[in-house]
């Protein structure tokens, strides 16, 4: 019992940040499902962070309530920029919600209200596991609800062929708009929740390289299907705690991973169609068919 | 689990059973050695190590050895939190040195308070550290002890009747530095031209600097680290700005010069440490590192240094019994007790006083040295 | 005050536009996202600087190695991992990703290989050489650093324009396949440009590292933010554009800080590239990335 109360104590931290992470990997996901690389999602999980974290400190609003803020905070932004920005495709989308990312962060890194540089501090940690677990299980049900209905086909017939979609009758503006707020939805959840848990949080964790992380543990999962992007996201999330012991080359190992992946797996590492082949293939061979 | 973390598990595990047997003290070190910060938390560790080997050379500790557990918490707070809690509840260590940015302090000194073990930050200069409770020391004097010093000396010897003000305002430390310049010149009564700021990484100031130029001031205070301002010194002068420049703690560097040259004569900076300072334990600390890492140390070094002295005096005086929560806390109850004169001059702890209104953790208590820099030097300022 | 300003935003504005050409250059050849160019700038302060310091040599033999050694390191990244990609004829998200690998791996290997601590360059190669005309101040080598960004840009814009291989290149990046049907060497073409991209990335990194004497793992970083912004707001491929572009952004900043506050240099400056994307998003000199049949 001792040695668990040990391990939790001293993993705790990692583990909520799993979870955490595999809720960012599912809100890129979802804009990704819509064929949308948006590279806002670390900007809307800094804006739920601080709304979340703001009304805890100075307003001492209820936790539930508080995570409601946090995940609708940035679904109002998304909303507002959504419709301009969501008209631009591919790389230029992705610049475009960059630009956006890098510009929300400068303006949080010089109010008063937000700290400034120096963040808020001394939140208190109201995040506990269950949280994670119910709202990350929440999300991918919802997710995989989402998938199979008219919305989800939608999105898949978007991002197939844009031009097509809509000769058919789908409203592409706002299936776009759709996807990209459910997503900037779930990251400002995560946002919130990370608040929460680790008592301190600064305009630096929510910029560029953060957007960057995300992005790699989407595709390093694989977008084929949900288990994808909370795979990606444990892999990515645990494997420097494990490269400790390499000290200044885990960084190097990383970027090794992720080339290898890119260059041998480049449907991810979970793809439910190469699982398939494989699973058909090993029991053709098992019950000796030719 | 997979197989390497059991495998590293069982280690650690072998490695906890001999070294509780040989009496060793284990002190934990938490650092930035990759990343951003690792100009600062490098130095650092280095530091620690050196205390840390003189000491065991010596003979240790009431003949126990001093074992450093290093970890690399690359100034990012999530991985702060996670190398404290494996350095407090794996590694079972008497107390944390680090880390090395304010902003992991902030979130990673809350476990170690909470887990009742001394998280002893070396270079966390901004506010509300000690504050956050009575586990939490810091030897790192802070900006509010220091600048008043710096500033009025510097303001009677060139007679500044007005100064422009330049910070980089997306680092807690010189955010916090400037905080306390901006109290400063308003109590001294001396009006600011203008303020300017900058970011990290910034290598292009001369937008900012032709601004201050345009407004005339008499000098230049500046809250910002070596690198950047040193080329900031370069660059006003490139511009024909020739006033002079007044520092915060983060110009106490020898990498200061070696951008800046003749740029930054008559600069004006307070410090706990300077290379210079002919003090024999000083000049010990200053020859050992250069002999053991082939380079200058820095303030950072420094403090380092004396931190791992200050809790080795601690230690010497508490009765290591086994029971490590015991342990802690003699360690905690022994180390405010510490007065010494280290690399950094005569150092004692000062309490400080939480939000609570409770009694939380504990200050450098020292007395800054002021320095101007003659000759590409920091020369002791003595009123000339 | 305002001259003075000026000639800041022009010299800021070239040492983008010195970054962004490589960057750009790529991209319009081989439709690739590089990310690794920040990195290609690092390697190639490094290299010229160790081989100055270390090995004592001329600041010339400096800019060669600053060439070569990033140039070979942007072949390397094009033959292991661009090639592969190509031939798969995979989305441009994917190649963008794999860059990021790369320069993770090599800024980690400087981080060991140097330290981390951050480099200068010796005394001797610093010239101090300040022009003074007025009330403006200007250094030897930011004018330099000025007119080699108009040199390169006008030298490429021409070969590309009235030289053979130049216009194998701009058929290349209408349709490599059509290109290739006409006996162009493709393959060859592309890696000869990465090469050649990689190599104005180090030459680029070495003047910058010369001029602000900080020669750091992580210097690319920042830089690359900007040239993502440049390449945009000049339209990504395209020469001018990256000339130009490192101007726009170069004046935005400036005058923004001077005029407004030095807090929001950045935030104009990407809120700006946020704008232009709404309202034209190929940039000033740009073309949309036509959906090829």
């Amino acid at each position: 019992m001792e040695a668990f109360a040990d391990f939790w104590a001293t993993y705790s931290t990692l583990i909520f940040t799993v979870g955490i992470h595999a809720l960012l990997a599912l809100s890129l996901w979802l804009t990704l499902s819509c064929g949308l690389l948006s590279l806002a999602n670390a900007a809307f999980m800094g804006i739920g962070a601080y709304t979340a974290a703001l009304l805890t400190l100075h307003l001492h609003w209820p936790f539930p309530m508080v995570l409601a803020a946090g995940a609708l905070a940035p679904a109002a932004v998304a909303l507002v920029i959504g419709a301009p920005t969501l008209r631009l495709s591919g790389v230029y989308l992705a610049m475009a919600t960059l630009a956006f990312g890098e510009v929300t962060r400068i303006l949080v890194l010089n109010l008063e209200i937000t700290g400034g540089p120096e963040g808020l501090n001394g939140i208190p940690l109201l995040t506990t596991w269950w949280h994670i677990v119910l709202i990350l299980a929440a999300a991918g049900y919802a997710l995989a609800r989402l998938r199979r209905s008219r919305m989800g086909r939608a999105f898949e017939a978007i991002r197939e062929d844009e031009v097509a979609a809509r000769m058919m009758g789908i409203d592409v503006e706002g299936h776009k708009l759709a996807a990209f707020t459910l997503g900037a939805v779930l990251a400002g959840l995560a946002g919130a929740l990370n608040a929460h848990s680790t008592f301190f949080i600064s305009p630096r964790e929510y910029g560029f390289e953060n957007a960057v992380d995300i992005l790699t543990m989407t595709i390093l999962g694989g977008i084929s299907s949900l288990i994808g992007p909370v795979l990606g996201a444990t892999i990515l999330t645990l494997l420097p705690e494990l490269l400790r012991f390499l000290h200044a080359y885990r960084l190097a190992v990383n970027g090794l991973i992720l080339i290898g992946v890119v260059l041998f797996l480049p449907t991810g590492l979970w793809d439910s169609r190469r699982l398939r082949q494989l699973v058909g293939a090993w029991r053709t061979r098992r019950e000796g068919k030719p | 689990m997979n197989r390497a973390t059991k495998h590293l598990l069982f280690a650690a595990a072998g490695l906890l059973a001999v070294s509780a047997m040989a009496g060793d003290l284990k002190i934990g070190v938490a650092e930035a050695l990759t990343g951003g910060a690792a100009q600062y938390g490098v130095p650092i560790r280095n530091g620690f190590q050196l205390a840390a080997d003189e000491i065991n050379a010596k003979g240790g500790i009431n003949g126990n050895k001093l074992v450093l557990v290093i970890e690399d918490e690359q100034g990012k707070k999530e991985e702060a939190i996670n190398v404290f809690k494996k350095l407090i509840f794996q590694d079972k260590v008497l107390m944390i040195f680090g880390p090395t940015l304010s902003n992991s302090m902030f979130a990673a000194g809350p476990v170690a308070n909470a887990a009742k073990v001394v998280a002893f930050g070396t270079s966390n200069t901004a506010n509300g550290i000690s504050e956050m409770g009575p586990y939490i020391f810091r030897n790192s004097v802070m900006e509010s002890d220091v600048l008043p010093v710096t500033v009025s000396t510097a303001v009677k010897h060139y007679k500044i009747k007005k100064v422009a003000v330049i910070y980089g305002n997306d680092d807690a430390f010189t955010k916090s530095g400037y905080d306390v310049f901006k109290k400063v010149l308003e109590d001294q009564k001396i009006p600011v031209t203008t303020t300017e700021t900058y970011v990290k990484g910034d290598v292009d100031f001369k937008a900012q600097l032709t601004k201050i130029k345009a407004t005339n001031p008499d000098a230049v205070i500046c809250s910002g680290l070596a690198e950047e301002a040193a080329t900031l010194m370069v660059q006003a002068r490139g511009l024909g700005l020739k006033v002079p420049f007044i520092g915060g703690n983060g110009f106490n560097s020898p990498k200061l010069f070696e951008v800046s040259k003749t740029a930054g004569e008559g600069t004006f900076v307070g410090s706990p440490w300077a290379n210079t300072n002919p003090t024999p334990a000083n000049q010990h600390f200053v020859e050992a590192y250069r002999a053991k890492y082939g380079s200058e140390p820095n303030q950072f070094a420094a403090q380092a240094f004396d931190a791992m002295t200050i809790a080795a005096a601690a230690l010497k005086t508490i009765k290591v019994t086994g029971n490590l929560a015991n342990d802690r806390e003699a360690l905690h109850a022994a180390l405010p007790k510490v007065a010494l004169s280290g690399a950094t001059g005569p150092f004692k702890f000062r309490q400080s006083v939480g939000k609570d209104g409770k009694p939380a953790g504990y200050d450098a208590d020292q007395k800054p040295f002021i320095y101007v820099i003659r000759d590409g030097k920091f020369v002791l300022f003595t009123g000339k | 005050m305002l001259e003075q300003q000026l000639v800041n935003a022009l010299t800021l504005g070239s040492v983008y536009a010195l970054f962004s050409l490589g960057f750009t250059l790529v991209f319009g050849v081989l439709e690739v996202i590089n990310l690794s160019h920040g990195a290609m700038f690092m390697a190639g302060s490094f290299a010229a600087m160790t081989v100055v310091t270390r090995f004592k040599a001329p600041l010339a033999v400096g800019i060669l190695a600053a060439m070569l050694v990033s140039g070979l390191l942007g072949l390397a990244i094009d033959a292991l991992i661009l090639k592969r990609l190509r031939a798969r004829h995979a989305p441009h998200l994917i190649p963008m990703i794999a860059t990021i690998g790369a320069t993770t791996v090599l800024t980690s290997a400087a981080q060991g290989l140097f330290g981390v601590e951050v480099q200068r360059f010796p005394d001797e190669l610093l010239s101090t050489r300040e022009f003074i005309f007025g009330s403006v101040h200007v250094r030897a080598l930011e004018l330099a650093i000025v007119g080699i960004a108009f040199l390169l840009m006008t030298t490429l814009f021409l070969v590309l324009r009235h030289t053979r291989q130049g216009r194998a290149l701009r058929a290349i990046a209408e349709s490599p396949k059509a290109a290739a049907l006409l006996g162009v060497n493709v393959e060859g073409l592309f890696m000869a440009t990465s090469f050649t991209a990689a190599a104005l990335g180090g030459v680029a990194g070495l003047l910058i590292g010369l001029n602000f004497n900080s020669v750091t793992p992580l210097m690319g970083q920042p830089i690359l933010h900007k040239g993502i912004a440049v390449v945009i707001l000049g339209g990504m491929g395209d020469i001018r554009g990256a000339l130009f572009g490192g101007l726009f952004l170069g004046f935005a900043e400036v005058l923004s800080k001077a005029y407004l506050s030095s807090q929001m240099g950045d935030a104009v400056a990407f809120g700006l590239l946020f704008l232009i994307l709404l309202v034209r998003p190929a940039g000033l000199f740009g073309r949309v990335l036509e959906r090829k049949a």
